[in-house]
């Protein structure tokens, strides 16, 4: 077992080069880039501040950068070098934990990147927390009540939060709860006033306030598979034959359940489990949009958008090494609950 | 005469599918005495499992449902039983074991788990110690060697035959007086067959207790059976000992039952004989006797009354047949 781990983490190194290299290329194949944002940015300034100052009579020369300018920047980006070469001198920086600059804030992409770590794994812990604590005991009394007026309705309910994507599940409460009732604020990870706070309860108080509206729009989307993974796994354990000689012994059928069927309708949710880790991360950037938080969803969405290379691959190392990771948390998961299974 | 110990009387289990209410037993009577072996035989779908499921209370909810009846173990309507009294028959006084050891057995918890368990929930006065050493102690009395290492294993670690010796083992923790037997040996190979239906045998007379062995194998039953009863259709055909079922079968389906065994000396090669036709689902059984479309024997009146289990010859042979007096002769 213990060998198999390792071979799954000396694993990790080939597919995460794979992984790179591929979207490296892609960012030096796609059109426009870091450099031509520039060019397009200093000419627009240089339009707002010509028309301006057209008396000076320098115009035209100024408008764009000149070619020792660009090929300054393409040197410092790494765009004069062949692809594999630039994406080795990358990869060289990356193992020594140097994710490069941020080409729109000329900041360091692991600062940025740190900075926003915090409020998606916030919202990602959280709705996953949520998920797990709804699912698994909804799950169980759907199973249980199988075919009840419980079950229809609760089955109406989750399709419903299922069927309608998170974002326009954002914008109703928003509108309903934010904007109309003005029970919850706008957005916003805190509000205005945090610094003031006297008492950390307080500030985490008024963390929650901000994050009621942005979890529920989270967790509405997200608990319907997972319920429905832990009904189905348990109906086919009630009716397994261990259950029945469980209830043979003379264990009462509610025991029969707790004690041998829910262990066995885990593993299904266990060999789930570790892919929620990059989704933790991730976020989605159509609610952070929404509800104004500055998480990683919305980080990795805009630079793609402005062709920020530096943020889109350290955004890309920081999921992919978590999804790594995340594969190999769930076969440790599955082993725990079964003792069926032997990784060799 | 040795006493009763379980008396059913006119049991039916019905089954409610979506094509309807299915009548899965009707009428269904018969004893068991203390000591005895008490063979029940049929076909797939006949109702024997069934009939296990209804005395045990085991029968898939909310689908199966005993409708009429009752299933009298030592003066306790176990029918009408509350369900913690039930809770207390079950694996204590009433034990079973199952067709399938690959599953019935939960493959995510150890074998010594799954023995102490019954042992704790019968005896909540026991002592862990005592409990983990008469759990050993039944292992080593099934037959498994080096038990104190089995108990640390899990199910799938264990062959198919050691599963069911597992099962009998805990089927026996607690001594019960009945043991339901359902088709233990129909999933394992020949060999393995004979030792589990020796180690039955052997345990029978160590304990005392009365055994209903569910089969549909006729050899199985000539093994170690005293008793038998033929089901077809959820209905008792006919019930025997088990020498004058053999030397004197009476229903036409038990006949054809018999003859439908290859015989060592019969000529090889001849053509097998069979009971022509299938066996109607649940819903389509006709009116009166249930066996009457594959019957060799049929006639207007079989099609119209459904015949009653009548005494013939010896006080312990019944048959469902109005012709079966003719059929002796024929």
């Amino acid at each position: 077992m213990t060998q198999y781990f390792i071979r799954r983490l000396l694993l990790i190194v080939p597919t995460f080069i794979g992984i790179t290299i591929l979207v490296f290329v892609i960012t030096r194949f796609v059109p426009g880039g870091p450099i031509e944002r520039m060019i397009a940015e200093a000419q627009q300034a240089s339009m707002q501040s010509g028309g301006m100052t057209q008396s000076s009579g320098n115009g035209i020369g100024a408008a764009t950068l000149d070619q020792d300018q660009i090929k300054q920047l393409e040197e410092y980006y790494g765009f004069d070098k062949p692809v594999l070469v630039s994406y080795w001198d990358w990869l060289v920086k990356v193992v020594h934990f140097d994710l490069g600059v941020s080409t729109r804030y000329s900041d360091p992409v692991w600062d940025t990147i740190k900075e926003r770590l915090p409020i998606s794994a916030f919202y990602g812990i959280l709705t996953m927390l949520i998920t797990y604590f709804i699912s698994i005991p909804l799950g169980y009394m759907k199973a249980v009540r199988h075919n009840s007026h419980f079950d229809h309705v609760s089955s109406i309910v989750v399709f419903i939060g299922y069927a309608i994507p998170s974002y326009v599940v954002g914008i109703i409460l928003l509108v309903v709860f934010a904007s109309n009732l003005e029970w919850f604020p706008m957005g916003g990870f805190y509000g205005d006033e945090f610094e003031d706070m006297d008492s950390k309860l307080e500030q985490v108080a008024d963390v929650f306030y901000h994050a009621a509206l942005p979890l529920l729009a989270y967790v509405a989307g997200s608990f319907a598979v997972m319920t429905f993974m832990m009904k189905n796994s348990l109906m086919d354990n009630l009716a397994a034959d261990y259950v029945r000689t469980a209830i043979a012994k003379g264990i009462p059928f509610k025991k029969a359940i707790t004690r041998h069927a829910m262990r066995n309708s885990l593993i299904p949710i266990a060999t789930h489990f570790g892919n929620n880790i990059s989704v933790i991360i991730g976020g989605s950037f159509l609610i952070e949009k929404i509800f104004n938080i500055d998480g990683l969803g919305l980080l990795g969405y805009e630079s793609i958008v402005e062709r920020d290379y530096p943020i889109v691959l350290g955004v890309l190392v920081i999921s992919a090494i978590l999804q790594l990771f995340g594969n190999i948390l769930s076969d440790i998961c599955v082993a725990a609950v079964d003792p069926r299974v032997q990784f060799r | 005469m040795s006493e009763v110990l379980l008396k059913v009387k006119h049991l039916a289990t019905e089954f409610d599918t979506e094509q309807g209410i299915a009548r899965a037993l009707d009428d269904i009577s018969f004893e068991v005495k203390a000591g005895e072996t008490l063979g029940i035989v049929g076909e797939s779908g006949c109702g024997k499992s069934v009939t296990s499921l209804s005395i045990m209370r085991l029968l898939p909810k909310p689908a199966g449902n005993i409708v009429n009846g009752e299933v009298n173990f030592k003066g306790q309507d176990l029918v009408n039983l509350p369900a913690d009294d039930m809770h207390n028959i079950r694996g204590n006084r009433i034990a079973m074991i199952f067709q399938e050891p690959m599953t019935a057995l939960n493959p995510v918890y150890r074998i010594s788990r799954q023995l102490n368990e019954t042992l704790a929930l019968h005896n909540p006065g026991m002592s862990k110690d005592d409990i983990q050493q008469a759990s050993i102690d039944m292992l080593k009395r099934v037959g498994i060697p080096a038990p104190e290492r089995r108990m640390k294993e899990y199910p799938h670690q264990l062959s198919g035959g050691m599963r069911q010796r597992v099962m009998i083992a805990i089927a026996l923790l607690c001594n019960p007086e009945i043991l339901i037997a359902d088709e233990p040996t129909t999933a394992l190979d020949v060999t393995i067959q004979a030792q589990i239906l020796k180690l039955l045998k052997d345990l029978q007379k160590e304990t005392g207790m009365s055994i209903i062995f569910i089969t549909h194998d006729l050899g199985v039953i000539a093994e170690v059976c005293d008793r038998v009863l033929v089901m077809y259709g959820g209905r008792i055909i006919e019930q025997a000992d088990i020498f004058t079922l053999f030397d004197k079968p009476s229903h036409p389906y038990t006949r054809g039952l018999l003859n439908a065994i290859p015989r060592l000396e019969k000529p090889a090669k001849e053509t097998l004989s069979t009971i022509p036709g299938m066996v109607p689902s649940l819903f389509d059984f006709p009116p009166g006797c249930r066996f009457q479309n594959r019957c060799e024997y049929v006639q207007t009146r079989c099609e119209q009354e459904t015949p009653d289990l009548e005494m013939h010859g010896n006080d312990t042979h019944q048959v469902r047949c109005f012709r079966f007096k003719e059929l002796v002769n024929l």
